[in-house]
């Protein structure tokens, strides 16, 4: 019962939180530019006029379109329900593992990259072949680290993973882990849009990926759409935090581990983002033709964890 | 805690060789090898204290002295000299020659195995990343075509070397230690003047030219 209502309520806190992260990063990127910037929780305004507006849809759209912003969203509020957010108590959450996680979080970006194409305008078609570039990019990225981050643990059930790193301090700064962590960590922003990648505060026709998917779609679907891109970073980024430094999470279901669990876990948030916000201050976006390059350096940055993962013993 | 220190530290060397493959410019490629020189003083200390060993202590202070300072100084002259462009296209593309050194580190940890598993130094897993390190320096410096970009291949494979004796030997007799070191210093300075010859006579670093006959 205890479960229940912890799943319950995680899934909640992640849906909550999730445009507040956004928001902070664009808080943080405006305060180092010199400007005032729009408040960390703007998004939730955001989020609550499109939902009040009317959606237009072109008449050319199917099914498709339609549907997709649902799954998008539904995808990254499933994944957001088990994976370790505030506790991670022994044994499988609900179902679901770390291949489980990411690969509903692709079937969300594949649908996007569908309905990208669906209304036949060719801003959609260009962001759907770039994203599918990028993603089959990453791919293989994430299949390597989740290989070494497996391997380390003997299993890829995520309480397993962050009790074997509470019980083992010193392994998490093996080059295995850092280097998993550094790959994940590229391929987070290649496919949560952010910056060397995408950038995600421009319309700029030429170089725009997810924005040119969903460039059709307006009112409560762009609210949706919008939602699960910002939960979608949002799960990212726990996994980021809680897979590599898992410190200070609960382990048990009780009040009080639970409280500082939550404390950790929010202050971790907000390290990461605001490290992603200061990267984005300093980088530039990468051409287009240069985003392999990277991904590429990310690849083997994860081959080189599974190596010293697997060979060295 | 040795170990993990030593791994660490031999890890983030590898990563600077990468920085090399990646970027396209030479201040990148000078503070990454400037950062690799920080990171082999580290391991080498790391080495001497957990092996009470005073002289690799002097080697760290004599590793950072000369190529933490001196030779990244003289690598900025060069520099400034020919002024920063980028490298000009290399042989192998980024994209390959990223790839190219992962599959390198993947046969240095096939190569190593056999040594790792006559070895029981708390090093060990140290050695197949220095021997990674010694195979990327190398491709670096066969699939780069400016000069300068070939004299830092060098000496980053000179780095994976002491690495390689600070790991497999804790250490090589410091007499042994400050030869290599005058070694590579002339070494370098030999290639300086080299470089700066090339420049003169071909008012290029790009080694291409010189497979052509000038007169």
């Amino acid at each position: 019962m205890s479960r229940a209502i912890a799943i319950l309520f995680q899934t909640l806190l992640a849906a909550g939180l999730a445009p507040l992260v956004g928001g902070f990063i664009r808080w943080v990127k405006a305060r180092l530019n010199g400007r005032r910037g729009a408040p960390p929780w703007q998004p939730y305004y955001d989020i609550q006029k499109l939902l009040g507006k009317e959606a237009v849809v072109s008449r050319t759209a199917s099914w498709i379109f339609r549907a997709t912003p649902f799954v998008v969203f539904s995808t990254s509020l499933v994944v957001a329900s088990f994976v370790p957010l505030v506790a991670a108590p022994a044994g499988r959450f609900i179902a679901g593992d770390l291949f489980a996680a990411v690969y509903l979080l692709l079937l969300g970006t594949f649908f996007l990259a569908l309905a990208g194409l669906d209304t036949g305008s060719p801003f959609g078609g260009m962001g759907a072949s770039r994203e599918m570039t990028v993603v089959a990019l990453t791919e293989p990225t994430v299949a390597l680290s989740i290989v070494a981050l497996a391997l380390n643990a003997g299993s890829t059930s995520f309480s397993q993973i962050v009790s074997r790193t509470l019980a083992e301090p010193a392994a998490a700064l093996g080059p295995g882990h850092l280097l998993a962590f550094a790959a994940l960590f590229i391929v987070t922003l290649a496919e949560t849009g952010r910056l060397p990648v995408d950038n995600p505060a421009t319309h700029l026709e030429l170089t725009m990926i997810h924005e040119a998917m969903v460039l059709e779609y307006s009112g409560p679907y762009l609210a949706l759409v919008e939602w699960g891109a910002s939960l979608k970073l949002f799960v990212f980024l726990a996994l980021a935090v809680n897979l590599f430094m898992p410190w200070g999470i609960a382990v048990s279901l009780a009040p009080i581990p639970l409280a500082i669990g939550l404390v950790t876990f929010v202050v971790k948030i907000g390290v990461l983002a605001t490290a992603i916000a200061v990267l984005e201050t300093r980088v530039a976006k990468l051409r287009l033709f240069r985003v392999p390059e990277l991904l590429s350096a990310s690849f083997v940055l994860a081959l080189l964890a599974v190596l010293s993962t697997f060979l060295a013993r | 805690m040795f170990s993990q220190l030593v791994m660490l530290g031999s890890s983030g060397m590898l990563l600077t060789a990468l920085i090399v493959l990646w970027r396209k410019h030479v201040p990148a490629y000078i503070s990454a090898y400037r950062l690799q020189v920080w990171l082999l003083a580290g391991v080498t200390a790391t080495v001497g204290y957990f092996a009470s060993d005073w002289r690799l202590f002097a080697v760290a202070f004599v590793l950072v002295v000369l190529k933490a300072i001196a030779i990244p100084a003289l690598l900025r002259t060069m520099l400034r000299r020919f002024g920063a462009q980028p490298e000009v296209r290399p042989y192998v593309n980024t994209e390959t020659s990223l790839l190219i050194a992962g599959l390198l580190v993947l046969f240095a940890y096939v190569l190593a195995r056999p040594w790792m598993a006559v070895t029981d130094l708390p090093t060990r897993d140290a050695l197949p990343i220095a021997m990674g390190l010694l195979f990327v320096s190398l491709f670096v410096i066969v699939s780069r075509r400016k000069a300068i970009t070939q004299v830092i291949g060098f000496l980053m494979l000179e780095n994976a070397i002491a690495l390689l004796a600070a790991v497999g030997t804790y250490g090589v007799p410091l007499l042994v230690e400050l030869g290599v070191f005058l070694d590579a210093l002339m070494g370098f300075l030999v290639m300086q003047i080299f470089v700066y010859q090339i420049h003169e006579t071909f008012d290029t670093i790009d080694v291409e030219q010189l497979t052509r006959l000038r007169h």
